[in-house]
């Protein structure tokens, strides 16, 4: 009787595995202890070692292992690393186009210190209008954007060096020609 | 020693100083374009700075842009690696005004040696053998003959205003020579406007063979032995192995001793290479200088056990060479380098795009000095080098046997690369007897194409299943 009822049981178990795509089970029964696999898991891979998806990620796209000395303005960036900008940070929402920096240097948002900003959130410019300073090597260059439109977002900060192609200003362009990040 | 060095290069040179840096405790800067977001020498980096777009005039040869980023990273030095700015006295000086020390000569100095006419007369004066050329405008068929007859034939014709093979003959004897004479000069009045002849020693079948040096800042110089790099293609260096079979040891020593003495009264420091051509009678010219490190300079590493990046390092941060190599340098074995490029074997075209299997080969005495890596991506803008593969054995025998195994296990798919090529090299009976010089390739060439017309066109099956032609 009582082996009946286990193979019955035992019977459910497997339709129960085989209906969820659970590859793998072991249990202890008292106080539990289980382990399920699941059908379709990566060929176990060497201890420590990457699967080919992980290790392509790791060297491709992903990008926010750089360490550098250039990530996010504020701690809420540092999901954005900055220094794997140009389409690994999160893209901006609505289409906002992002100005980047052309040159490597240190950015300021003031053409001298204790001076208004060139530009602030919600301004409007027009292309070819200063937005900032960056500054390389003792020289003060003016940034100007490449689109007309309304500033959204300051990204970088004063004092902050950024590298060529860091995202400086978000701004929401004016035509519906926009420029492609 | 410096706190942190910035690294002025890309590919595997950068990776090559990065490295050495590591080593010796030193934090690294790399910079990069944005074709290199993902390369090796920016992942190896302890800091990265992307400096510009992919093209190497607007990112690693952005003078601006480089020194940004070392004043940004607050980087002591910049090590420029070889091409790119290593050899560009404009930016050793602007480096020097911004108080950031270059790993090389003094900016006076990379000019008077880089420049080849100044080279020259440096050597001359120092009683270096330097390939004897007129001193001026050869007026006339007399004056040519003159001219030849001191030197000795051949001679070549070259134009003054002039390049690219025109406006030049190459005379073999007197009887020749007033007419190719002629030939050349209208040839160069009509190409450039100007029918002006000088005329040079010419070599039939020249050596290359090149020294290698290292000088400190305290008036030291060493020679460490020479190179061979006679296997070039369009004076490209293929294959290059230290030391050369026709150096001897008195050869080795007394050419030595002159360059040590030249470059101390030059004041030169850090590493550099002095080239020249040695010609059918074992007579050695000097043809130019390089005021840098060099591709090739690994296989004097493995014959000298002397590390030259970090020896670079240590002479830029002050120490003295007595300090860098305190045994009596010796040469032990024999190395031979394969420049593995991302290039059709044959074609020699260009190769670039996504490597999808990499295996290297490793073992005693076998190098791989590479930043590629599988699913790596060989970009289309830069020089094609991929990899460097060193091996060194007790002799050239070994070296050249370890060199067939190490190839036979060296996989690159994706690409194209130059590895068939270098294995029919070392099959080759020509190259294996190190009868060798720098028409070597051309010779070479030919005996292919005929093996491959007897062959009916077919290729030849290659000795490893794993490459892709």
């Amino acid at each position: 009787m009582a082996d009946e009822n286990n193979l019955e049981e035992l019977r459910e178990l497997v339709d129960f595995l085989k209906a969820n795509g659970i590859a793998e089970f072991e249990m202890d029964r008292g106080k539990w202890k289980v382990r399920i696999k699941f059908e379709g898991a990566a060929a176990p891979a060497a201890a420590g070692g990457l699967t080919p998806a992980q290790l392509a990620i790791l060297m491709g796209g992903g990008g926010a292992a750089f360490p550098s000395p250039f990530a996010g303005t504020t701690p809420a960036a540092t999901a954005a690393p900055a220094a794997a900008s140009a389409g690994a940070a999160a893209p901006p929402e609505e289409d906002l186009h992002e100005v980047k920096s052309p040159i490597v240097g240190t950015f300021y948002e003031s053409p001298s210190p204790g001076a208004p900003p060139f530009v602030k959130v919600g301004d409007t410019v027009e292309a070819g209008d200063t937005l900032c300073i960056v500054e390389a090597m003792k020289l003060m260059n003016e940034i100007e954007s490449d689109v007309a439109g309304e500033i959204v977002k300051r990204i970088a900060s004063s004092g902050q060096p950024v590298e060529y192609g860091q995202p400086l200003f978000l701004i929401r362009a004016r035509e519906e020609r926009r420029k492609s990040n | 020693m410096f706190r942190k060095v910035l690294i002025a290069n890309r590919g595997e040179i950068a990776l090559r100083v990065i490295s050495a840096c590591r080593e010796m405790g030193i934090r690294t800067v790399a910079v990069y374009s944005e074709a290199d977001r993902n390369s090796l020498h920016v992942k190896f980096a302890d800091e990265a700075i992307c400096i510009g777009p992919p093209r190497s005039a607007e990112s690693y040869l952005n003078v601006p842009a480089v020194i940004s980023a070392a004043e940004l990273a607050d980087a002591e030095a910049i090590h420029p690696g070889y091409g790119l700015l290593s050899e560009n006295a404009n930016f050793a000086e602007v480096c020097r005004a911004s108080n950031i020390k270059f790993i090389g000569p003094p900016p006076e100095v990379t000019r008077l040696m880089g420049e080849k006419s100044t080279a020259r007369q440096t050597m001359k004066k120092a009683k270096v053998p330097i390939l004897p050329g007129s001193d001026g405008i050869i007026e006339s068929e007399a004056a040519a003959l003159d001219w030849a007859k001191q030197v000795g034939y051949p001679v070549i014709l070259k134009a003054v205003a002039g390049g690219g093979g025109r406006g030049m003959r190459i005379c073999r004897n007197a009887e020749e020579l007033p007419g190719l004479y002629q030939q050349a000069s209208s040839e160069a009045a009509g190409a450039f406007g100007n029918g002006d002849l000088y005329m040079e020693k010419f070599i039939e079948r020249p050596r290359h063979i090149e020294f290698q040096v290292l000088a400190d800042e305290h008036g030291n110089v060493l020679s460490l032995g020479e190179r061979e790099c006679s296997i070039q293609r369009r004076h490209q260096k293929l294959i290059e192995e230290a030391p050369s079979l026709v150096v001897s040891s008195k050869l080795r020593a007394e050419l030595g001793a002159t360059i040590q003495k030249c470059l101390k009264d030059v004041g030169y420091w850090n590493a550099g290479t002095i080239e020249f051509l040695m010609d059918e009678d074992g007579k050695i010219y000097f043809i130019e200088m390089n005021t840098r490190i060099q591709v090739e300079h690994c296989v004097t590493e493995m014959v000298t056990g002397i590390d030259l990046v970090k020896a670079q390092l240590r002479i830029a941060a002050g120490e003295k060479l007595t300090d860098i190599i305190t045994r009596p340098v010796t040469i032990s074995g024999h190395a031979i380098e394969c420049r593995i490029n991302a290039e059709h074997p044959e074609k020699f075209t260009p190769s670039a795009g996504k490597i999808t299997a990499f295996n290297l080969p490793g073992g005693n005495g076998v190098r791989v000095d590479t930043a590629q890596y599988a699913e790596g991506v060989v970009p289309p803008y830069y020089d094609s080098l991929i990899a460097k593969l060193i091996c060194h054995g007790k002799d050239r025998e070994e070296a050249m046997d370890k060199t067939q195994r190490a190839l036979s296990q060296f996989i690159v798919q994706g690409i194209h690369t130059s590895i068939p090529l270098h294995q029919r090299i070392f099959a080759d009976e020509e190259f294996r007897s190190g009868k060798i010089d720098t028409k070597f390739m051309e010779r070479f060439a030919e005996r292919e194409a005929a093996r491959k017309a007897a062959e009916a066109g077919t290729l030849p099956t290659l000795t490893s299943p794993g490459i892709s032609s």
